[in-house]
């Protein structure tokens, strides 16, 4: 077993006014240990984030990194472009810094991701 | 005459075939019935895929007949779930990708590979190649169909109890794929003793809440 580190950040959770999650305006500060994903503290402290597979993989919970550092060590569809544009996806991103986050950004990630041609983006932007 | 009777006319003019009741009455319930197609879709891309990645994960459980067979019922029983929720996609007016790349692309889970590289010649490295990593990728698969469908259970609820009904009969036998690969795991892994409180499905794949109309043997 390897031994969970102590450290935490502050992850500041910012939802967009136009959200149309029930916490659509609110904003929320949490501790995140390192080796907590941002999702899992999220949802441990009510706030209820939209995701899906919880691996990485199909971007329900996209969200966009405004300030700070996260990793994403488990994801298993996570591009280059992504971190370089600042989007992340919480289920899988573990905090470096304190960081900010905004989140429910699903829409505009697919666009993303077709614009790069990267999956899922074309395939559900054309159904 | 439809004159006093409540149900007998609503939004849908009659006869009018552009337009669904079925679909209607959900919208009315306050989900979106294209929104939730199009995750139909995503859950069983999941479905099918796992199949597919089944049949690979089954075959390199050399020699562990009994690994091999509990992934069979899984391998044949997500299949089932595809099966069972075609036609609601159809019926909320959605249809599957033509193109099965773009299917597996948008599938909600990840692709459940055999947790090892293929070799020069087109088969797997089988070198180092571990049971237990192969019962890690069975049960992380079912970990996400769980968390597909209790979304989709979330989405249904007190709305529309055509789809719920789909999607909780397939969580039951998420739910106990994962205790079955928790059980597996547990003992190949850690030598724990973990039981999921399985013996055997009557037949292989036998689905027994979710199996379509049992219209051949083989559904
Ligand atoms: S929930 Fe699927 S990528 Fe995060």
């Amino acid at each position: 077993m390897t031994r969970s580190s102590n450290e935490t950040w502050t992850v500041t959770i910012v939802v967009p006014e136009d959200s149309s999650l029930d916490e659509a305006g609110e904003t929320y500060d949490l501790e995140v240990g390192a080796d907590e994903t941002i999702l899992t503290a999220a949802r441990s402290a009510g706030v209820w984030l939209p995701a899906d597979c919880q691996q990485g993989w199909c971007t329900t919970c996209a969200a966009r990194l405004v300030d700070g550092d996260v990793v994403h060590p488990n994801a298993r569809r996570y591009y280059d472009e992504d971190d370089e544009a600042g989007y992340i996806l919480p289920c899988t991103a573990k905090p470096r810094t304190d960081t900010t986050v905004v989140v429910d950004q699903y829409d505009d990630f697919l666009e993303f991701r077709a614009a790069n041609d990267r999956p899922p983006g074309n395939s559900k932007l054309d159904s | 005459m439809s004159d006093g009777k409540e149900h007998g006319s609503g939004s849908v003019e009659p006869g009018d075939t552009s337009k669904r009741v079925g679909a209607e009455v959900i919208r009315e319930r306050g989900v979106d019935p294209e929104e939730l197609r199009e995750k139909l879709i995503d859950a069983i891309g999941a479905e099918f895929t796992t199949y597919y990645y089944y049949t690979n994960l089954r075959m390199h459980l050399a020699g562990e007949e009994d690994y091999k067979e509990i992934t069979e019922d899984a391998r044949l029983e997500d299949r089932a779930h595809f099966e069972l929720v075609v036609p609601r996609i159809y019926e909320l007016e959605g249809s599957l990708p033509n193109d099965i790349r773009d299917f597996a692309d948008r599938a909600s889970c990840p692709d459940a590979e055999v947790p090892t590289p293929m070799d020069d010649n087109g088969g797997f490295d089988t070198s180092d190649l571990e049971v237990e990593d192969i019962l890690e990728v069975l049960l992380e698969a079912e970990r996400c169909a769980i968390r597909t469908w209790s979304e989709i259970c979330d989405m249904t609820r007190g709305a529309d109890p055509r789809t719920y009904d789909m999607a909780q009969r397939i969580l039951n036998e998420e739910m106990d794929h994962e205790a079955w690969f928790i059980e597996l795991l547990s003992k190949e892994r850690d030598d724990e003793i973990n039981p999921a409180g399985h013996f055997a499905r009557g037949e292989p794949g036998d689905a027994p809440y979710s199996t379509n109309n049992r219209f051949n043997d083989s559904a």
